[in-house]
């Protein structure tokens, strides 16, 4: 082999190398980062000269709520010139995946100072969470406007975290056209399980129409009913207590009504698109679904209206209280100007109101939903109070308001629940053991802590 | 050189009758129809709005081409067109050279560790993603290359699945090539270029295509070390229209029929060069 | 993986000559292993021996998050889906594939048309692909409206799974939507291959007297079984690792009927933090696909034919 053959390898070999050549040895995870923070570092070094100081801010969502999102953001920069916000929006499926990235890599020049949020109490767990506690109490911020049970979403050890945007509240919506069609009086605020059963049997049509449409993984809103709960305290739980009879009436009340064809099953509704597809189709008369709906069925015209969901016979009201929340990092470099953006967001004055009468959400803030903002947009639904009356009656039970539970719901919870959604096993046969599991779960992490 | 004109080398003779080839062509059809539904479900749902599709109403007098018009308003596909061609491209040529070389020498040089290098690759073949993602994104920040090309284009230059399928091809051709050339004096660099490489002329093509696709519809790796709209791909632009509480179907498949045609194209061509390559390769002289 | 009795010990043996030759060769391939493989890799391995947090490390937890998984029924479920997987795609996609690249490897008027859409699934987004799948997979969908009516007029009833909401049949759907998305590159590499084999192998053959079937079986089969080799070690390899699939179209459900380890990884890792149990996992699966490809490899030596010389 001569060297001048050997040329062109050479080159090939030694632009490769210089390619890699600056990484030698990977640093470790938390080493500080090597390159030169971006722009707004000039700025968190010299606050005093009241400089413009750049927060980077996260959230998920589509391209259309990517613009609510900057409009927000531009209404706040024309308040507070002195603060720039820079967006970062990612798809809804992979945000989580990504700022778990940005958080390992601990490097504060790339990780959001303000984001979008949840569940608040499994990070704040890991630390990457500035405690908002001190904050509230310095500004005096104003905690008792937040829906009742609200803010336990955002808390850990006590403390608050996060300041929930929204509230992810259900009510009942239905169809006004079919039940005309069936000659059926619209729902009201006395209805019980009963009354739904009974008009569930006039709506529903074998093959065609269901009367109901509602994800499996709400259940939890007809145990709570019945005061029952999932586990028996969900911020430091002991045991599962879906075997107790209040909470297995609840869950035998849905599988009931799908075992009956009045309820959609969930892998069906799923299938169909989701219950906005279902409802706008006419393949379902009612829906049980929170505030997400109403910009679609606005934009399709729909004659609809809302009304508080069913409780059984001296059953309470027990919508969830949980909504994901804006959080700080830690890691901000600037948490002055990051809390200044965080209690205006969170005030109806400012980033409540935008987001309120976008439509997109029912705000977290109790003063925002009494306001016109909400309650007179002079778009349906006209039952609007109905929003209201579930969010004075919210309450902790949907989610375990611990660091485990996304795991514990997530692959041991909600998997079993699917089997009695399928109509695969009744729930007799598949709560105990359920428990069994849940049980043990506890038990290998440490609770009751 | 042999140079077949009718039939390519490798063609095995049909030896098919007339009724054979009926036969064939029945059951081919048949395959594309399964093949092929999907994709008319996919146009169909690009064409009506998201009302309609919710409504599951698919007649044609819905249709019409305002998702696809749609998505490059909402999207900057442009860009995201531009990145995703030079971040395909650049792997795709990046990733066959130095796999090609790498197999070469596992297949064909004789030299200490080979074997158990080899081994080492494979094993790694084994190790899911989800746990080397974050290391990989550490190494990437730690190279300065967050959001930014080399970071898209760097990592991909190596595949141990490229490695051992060339290795595979390379050892299937038969040894006295390269002995041959090398008592006439020609040196391993040259063998690789001017015997092997065009010997493989139809895996290279096949190669290429996967490769192509693969990093064309890459999604996760960009996600998490792009940020800026400059610098992200077309998928991370697509999984923008699945939302948390509903997806824009129509934008989705508009997008997803985009992105499909330049694969498409590359494809075509590269088949091409599959049945012709190996025409041209001469390997019925040796 | 290459076995020491698979080829020739005069190939084996390391030439003095090529030493640094091969290394040369290997090297910019080699680069990129260490720092985008082997790094990843070791610090995974790291992780999975100690308590791992979001921002690093808390402690070393020896064998704990092992023996945690051992005590995991969800992580046995997704394994035993997992095995599911890989004996019904893995058979099938290398039995459709040289099917389809004989068939396509036919002088055939339209054959480029034919090629062209059978790869088709394999350049599409997935995401795209899975919500097609979901549609025609629906209980009432094209699939069931279409079997149920080939029945009816064969004469008979059937009734039809709702395929996503079992825990039964939800496994198939993920199945079908990998073969129909994959085959095609089996194809591809089935059509390389065939493409590669020399002609006048066939027409000895034919001069022989031998019928297609033994050709195929005696001349075709054996050329090709290196690519065979190749191909059913890495979609053994894929079928272990499958993950985009089942996540797109069933998030594992109902009930983690159809949860791949993989899958189970992901949401160890991104969903509940918990990179530590994550990176144990991906090491038990890793020494479990390690082992069965050893296997492979000792057997590889019945059935695979180099052409290697003396």
């Amino acid at each position: 082999m001569t060297p001048k053959r050997l040329l062109p390898l050479f080159v090939l070999f030694a632009s490769l190398a210089l390619l890699v050549s600056a990484c030698a040895p990977p640093p470790p995870p938390s080493a500080p980062a090597a390159e030169a923070p971006a722009a707004e570092a000039p700025a968190a070094e010299a606050p005093a000269e009241a400089e413009q100081v750049t927060l980077l801010w996260a959230f998920w969502g589509s391209p259309e709520e990517a613009k609510t999102h900057q409009m927000v953001a531009d209404a706040f920069m024309a308040e507070h010139p002195n603060i720039k916000i820079e967006t970062m929006v990612e798809p809804w499926g992979d945000y989580f995946t990504k700022i778990q990235a940005l958080w390992a890599g601990g490097d504060p020049s790339v990780i959001p100072d303000v984001l979008f949020l949840w569940p608040t109490p499994r990070y704040a767990a890991e630390g990457v969470l500035e405690n908002l506690q001190p904050w509230i109490e310095k500004t005096g911020y104003d905690l008792s406007d937040y829906w009742p049970a609200l803010l336990e979403s955002a808390m850990y050890n006590g403390d608050v975290y996060g300041l929930p945007r929204d509230i992810g509240l259900e009510v009942l919506y239905y169809n006004k056209d079919i039940f005309d069609e069936v000659g059926l009086e619209y729902p009201n605020d006395s209805w019980t399980w009963d009354d739904l059963v009974a008009a569930a049997e006039k709506l529903s049509i074998p093959g065609e129409r269901y009367a109901l449409a509602m994800e499996g993984g709400k259940y939890q809103l007809w145990v709570g009913q019945n005061y029952g709960s999932i586990l028996d305290d969900m911020r430091n739980p002991s045991k599962c207590t879906l075997t107790e009879p209040a909470a297995m009436e609840g869950v035998k009340f849905f599988a009931d009504l799908m075992d009956k064809g009045y309820a959609m099953r969930d892998a069906d509704l799923s299938q169909a698109g989701g219950d906005t597809a279902v409802f706008l189709s006419g393949q379902a008369a009612m829906i049980i679904q929170n505030s997400s709906r109403v910009s679609a069925f606005n934009a399709a015209g729909m004659n609809y209206d809302v009304e508080v969901v069913p409780i059984p016979k001296g059953g309470q009201r027990s919508a969830s209280a949980g909504g994901a929340a804006w959080v700080m990092s830690a890691a901000s470099d600037n948490k002055e100007e990051a809390w200044t953006f965080l209690s205006w967001l969170q005030s109806t004055d400012g980033g409540q109101r935008l987001y309120t009468e976008s439509g997109e959400i029912f705000p977290a803030l109790q003063s925002t939903a009494r306001s016109d903002a909400f309650l007179h947009q002079d778009k349906p639904p006209a039952n609007r109070m109905a929003f209201l009356i579930e969010g004075e009656n919210a309450k902790v039970g949907r989610f375990g308001y611990f660091p485990e539970w996304g795991e514990l719901d997530g692959s041991i919870i909600s998997p079993a629940m699917q089997r009695i959604w399928a109509g695969e096993a009744s729930p007799e046969e598949v709560l105990p053991a359920l428990c069994e599991q849940v049980d043990a779960f506890l038990a290998e992490h440490g609770y009751p802590k | 050189m042999t140079v077949h004109v009718s039939t390519p080398t490798g063609q095995a003779p049909t030896g098919l009758g007339r009724w054979g080839r009926l036969a064939l062509h029945a059951v081919l059809l048949t395959g594309t129809l399964l093949m092929i539904t999907p994709f008319l479900v996919m146009l169909v749902v690009s064409l009506i709005p998201q009302e309609a599709f919710l409504a599951r109403d698919f007649s044609p007098a819905n249709f019409s081409l305002n998702n696809f018009a749609e998505t490059f308003r909402q999207v900057p596909f442009g860009r995201y067109y531009f990145n995703s061609t030079v971040v395909s491209v650049s792997v795709t040529i990046g990733q066959i050279l130095v796999s090609s070389l790498a197999a070469f020498a596992f297949a064909r040089l004789r030299f200490r560790g080979r074997d158990a290098l080899f081994l080492l690759y494979l094993a790694t073949l084994m190790i899911p993603f989800p746990v080397t993602l974050i290391p990989n994104f550490l190494i990437i920040r730690g190279l300065g290359w967050y959001d930014s090309y080399p970071a898209l284009i760097v990592p991909g230059f190596f595949s141990v699945f490229s490695t051992f399928l060339l290795r595979q091809y390379y050892r299937g051709l038969p040894m006295e090539l390269d002995e041959a050339a090398r008592m006439d004096g020609a040196s391993s660099l040259r063998i690789w270029w001017q015997i092997v490489l065009p010997l493989s002329g139809p895996v290279l093509a096949a190669l290429a295509i996967f490769v192509f696709q693969g990093v064309w519809n890459d999604f996760l790796w960009p996600l998490v070390v792009t940020t800026s709209v400059e610098m992200r791909t077309i998928p991370v632009g697509l999984n923008s229209f699945v939302g948390q509480y509903s997806t824009a179907w129509g934008l989705l498949m508009a997008g997803s029929v985009i992105a499909l045609l330049p694969v498409l194209v590359i494809y075509i061509l590269a088949q091409r060069w599959f049945v012709e390559g190996i025409t041209l390769s001469g390997m019925g002289g040796r | 993986m290459t076995l020491p009795s698979e080829h020739h010990r005069s190939w084996r043996r390391w030439r003095p000559d090529q030493q640094w030759e091969g290394y040369l060769f290997i090297l910019p391939s080699f680069l990129g292993f260490l720092v985008f493989v082997i790094a990843a890799v070791l610090f995974s391995l790291g992780i999975s021996f100690s308590h791992w947090g979001l921002t690093g490390f808390k402690e070393w937890a020896g064998l704990q998050n092992y023996q945690a998984l051992l005590r995991d029924p969800v992580f046995w479920r997704a394994l035993g889906n997992t095995l599911f997987y890989l004996i019904t795609i893995v058979p099938s996609q290398l039995v459709l594939g040289l099917a389809m690249a004989l068939a396509l490897n036919q002088a055939l008027r339209g054959i480029g048309f034919y090629r062209l859409i059978y790869f088709m699934p394999v350049v599409t987004t997935i995401v795209a692909g899975a919500i097609v799948f979901r549609l025609l997979f629906s209980a009432q969908g094209p699939v069931n409206s279409f079997i149920e009516g080939a029945a009816a007029l064969l004469g008979f009833g059937v009734e039809m799974p709702n395929w996503l909401g079992s825990t039964r049949y939800a496994k198939w759907a993920v199945v079908f939507l990998t073969l129909w998305k994959n085959t095609g590159f089996t194809m591809v590499i089935y059509l390389a291959a065939l493409q590669g084999v020399p002609r006048e192998l066939y027409d000895a053959a034919h001069t022989d007297g031998a019928n297609a079937w033994q050709r195929f079986r005696n001349v075709t089969l054996p050329m090709i079984s290196p690519t065979t080799f190749f191909l059913f070690v890495f979609q053994a390899i894929g079928a272990f690792q499958l993950f985009t699939e089942p996540f797109v179209m069933t998030r594992g459900g109902p009930a983690n009927s159809s949860l791949s380890v993989v899958q189970y990884i992901y949401f160890a890792a991104f969903r509940d933090i918990r990179m530590d149990k994550a990176s144990a996992m991906a090491w038990f699966l890793f020494v479990f696909i390690f082992i069965f490809t050893l296997i492979q490899n000792r057997m590889q030596q019945h059935w695979v034919y180099y052409e290697t010389s003396e």
